[in-house]
């Protein structure tokens, strides 16, 4: 204790006192809006109607929560699914990857998405739009990738949207019904754009495997989608800013190719993979798979 | 175009349907110019009642009346909208419903003195108040800034009945806010624009409350209700 903290303390005390006898018949602002509070009945219509709204808001949040985390998952899986198809290099295993992911494609789509589906079946659609839209963008993406490299093809919008139709059996009255996750032309196309991204990389990756067919490929199927997206007028803003670095994501994929026609006979593969023109380098980082 | 069909396809349905959006956006765009004037014209009229008692109760059937207009114009809306798109295109009309939510509380109030409900706003504007898989209605949200909304112009009709020689105008307001202001602290708002909304309507109790002790230092307040206000310490 400091000594002289005793009196000193007594000399506030009497402060105290003092402002609050001189205010003693008067009102401070504090206790008009204390008084006006605390007079408010329990029951009154108007704390009912926030009551209701308060229930309506919650619900609202959580189950935005819980899409949140749901397409969380989507996003974790399907960027492993694009690992596993790009760590396959022969044939065979390529093979053996795509029909892997396939199964992991499935058990998604029987999983979260279908969560996704039944967890919206009675909510206004793009109301938690912005909730579950990175994660199909990513199996968009998976999907995509994992379809091109099966068949050759991409898969259309609504054939990825029919894939996400379930039938629910219904137990009380053994009826079914339908639902449907509802994927919009939007995020498929966005997943598109991302796709170009990983065909970067299976076109380099496939120099270092020596399958130079595989390249060309890739790069026309770049090249292809890059046009497409030249020519759409009015694609919302997302989707702008994803273009850049579609662009530069086919300025790479092209400049490798261009080092495996030119050096192709002269390096080994491994080489031509490692060292892209020096062109390339200033536009070498990608902000491709960025945040999500 | 490029020579692989399948891609050429995934642009063309995809171009066709932004064409189709745009079309509906062109559509809506046009009926919330129209719906648009009327509110804005419904704020002009409603903005007597900061300087003429006697005109308080014809600008509310002034503004009634063009509460049918609106109610026009939202039905107008109803129809274009798909039923299923509602928030897809909601930014269209976001703004203007919160503006119409605080005119038709605001009318209310000042006809008899109690908060409009959700429903009875969504009624006046012939909409409804359930949010449904499909259809167009009165967003929650919306219907909250509406009020919070209110609260600002009531802090300042609270300050201009003082001015006006109303004493008893201030009382009824502070306690009309203080409610909803109690009513709001049961609202968990996570960090979007209702809570940044939200925050700000502690300024306008603040002054509020500042035109009742001002008041009520003065002994200005009227003597028909102490028990509410003059509060013994």
């Amino acid at each position: 204790m400091i000594p002289g903290h005793e009196i000193k303390k007594k000399h506030i005390w009497h402060l105290v006192i003092g402002k609050y006898r001189r205010h003693r018949n008067q009102q401070t602002l504090s206790s008009v809006a204390r008084e006006t509070a605390i007079s408010l009945p329990d029951d009154s219509p108007i704390l009912a109607i926030f009551k209701s709204a308060a229930v309506k808001l919650n619900d609202r949040q959580d189950r935005h929560e819980r899409l949140v985390k749901l397409s969380r998952d989507i996003t974790i899986e399907s960027k492993r699914i694009i690992f596993l198809l790009h760590s396959a290099i022969t044939k065979e295993t390529c093979e053996k990857a795509v029909s892997e992911a396939i199964t992991r494609l499935q058990k998604l789509a029987k999983g979260p998405i279908k969560s996704i589906g039944l967890e919206l079946e009675n909510i206004p659609s793009y109301l938690h739009w912005r909730a579950v839209t990175p994660g199909f963008q990513e199996y968009v993406e998976a999907r995509t990738l994992c379809s091109l490299m099966q068949t050759q093809n991409i898969i259309t919008f609504q054939e990825m949207q029919d894939e996400l139709t379930y039938k629910i059996e219904n137990e009380e009255n053994e009826k079914e019904r339908s639902v449907i996750t509802m994927l919009t032309q939007n995020d498929y196309m966005l997943g598109i754009a991302d796709l170009t991204g990983e065909l970067m990389r299976r076109a380099i990756n496939s120099i270092a495997s020596g399958d130079s067919e595989e390249c060309f490929n890739c790069c026309q199927n770049v090249r292809d989608l890059y046009t497409g997206y030249l020519g759409v007028t009015g694609c919302s803003r997302d989707l702008m800013r994803k273009l850049t670095t579609t662009r530069r994501n086919v300025e790479k994929v092209e400049a490798a190719v261009y080092a495996l026609r030119v050096r192709g006979g002269e390096a080994p593969p491994a080489l031509l993979a490692a060292a892209p023109p020096s062109w390339d380098a200033a536009s070498a980082h990608s902000d491709d798979e960025g945040f999500f | 175009m490029s020579g692989n069909l399948v891609i050429n396809n995934i642009f063309s349905d995809f171009q066709k349907s932004l064409d189709e959006e745009q079309e509906i956006r062109e559509v809506i765009r046009n009926i919330c110019k129209d719906v648009d004037s009327i509110y804005r014209s419904v704020t002009t009229i409603l903005q007597v009642i900061h300087y003429n008692e006697d005109g308080i109760a014809p600008a509310c059937l002034q503004a009634r009346e063009m509460f049918e207009k609106a109610r026009a114009g939202y039905a107008k809306l109803k129809d274009a909208v798909p039923p299923t798109d509602y928030y897809k295109y909601q930014d269209h009309w976001r703004f203007m419903t919160q503006r119409f939510c605080y005119l038709i509380s605001l009318t209310i109030w000042l006809e008899k003195g109690i908060m409009a409900s959700h429903e009875t706003v969504a009624e006046i504007l012939g909409i409804s108040a359930t949010e449904e898989k499909e259809g167009f209605h009165l967003d929650i949200e919306d219907y909250l800034v509406g009020l919070l909304n209110l609260c600002s112009e009531l802090s300042r009709l609270a300050v201009n009945s003082v001015t006006r020689g109303d004493y008893n105008r201030p009382l009824q307001i502070s306690k009309f806010v203080m409610e909803l202001n109690a009513g709001f602290r049961l609202l968990n708002l996570k960090n979007d624009h209702l809570r940044k909304r939200f925050d700000a309507l502690k300024y306008d109790v603040k002054k509020i409350e500042e035109v009742v002790y001002d008041l009520s230092i003065r002994g200005l307040l009227p003597k028909t209700e102490p028990e509410e206000v003059v509060a013994e310490s």
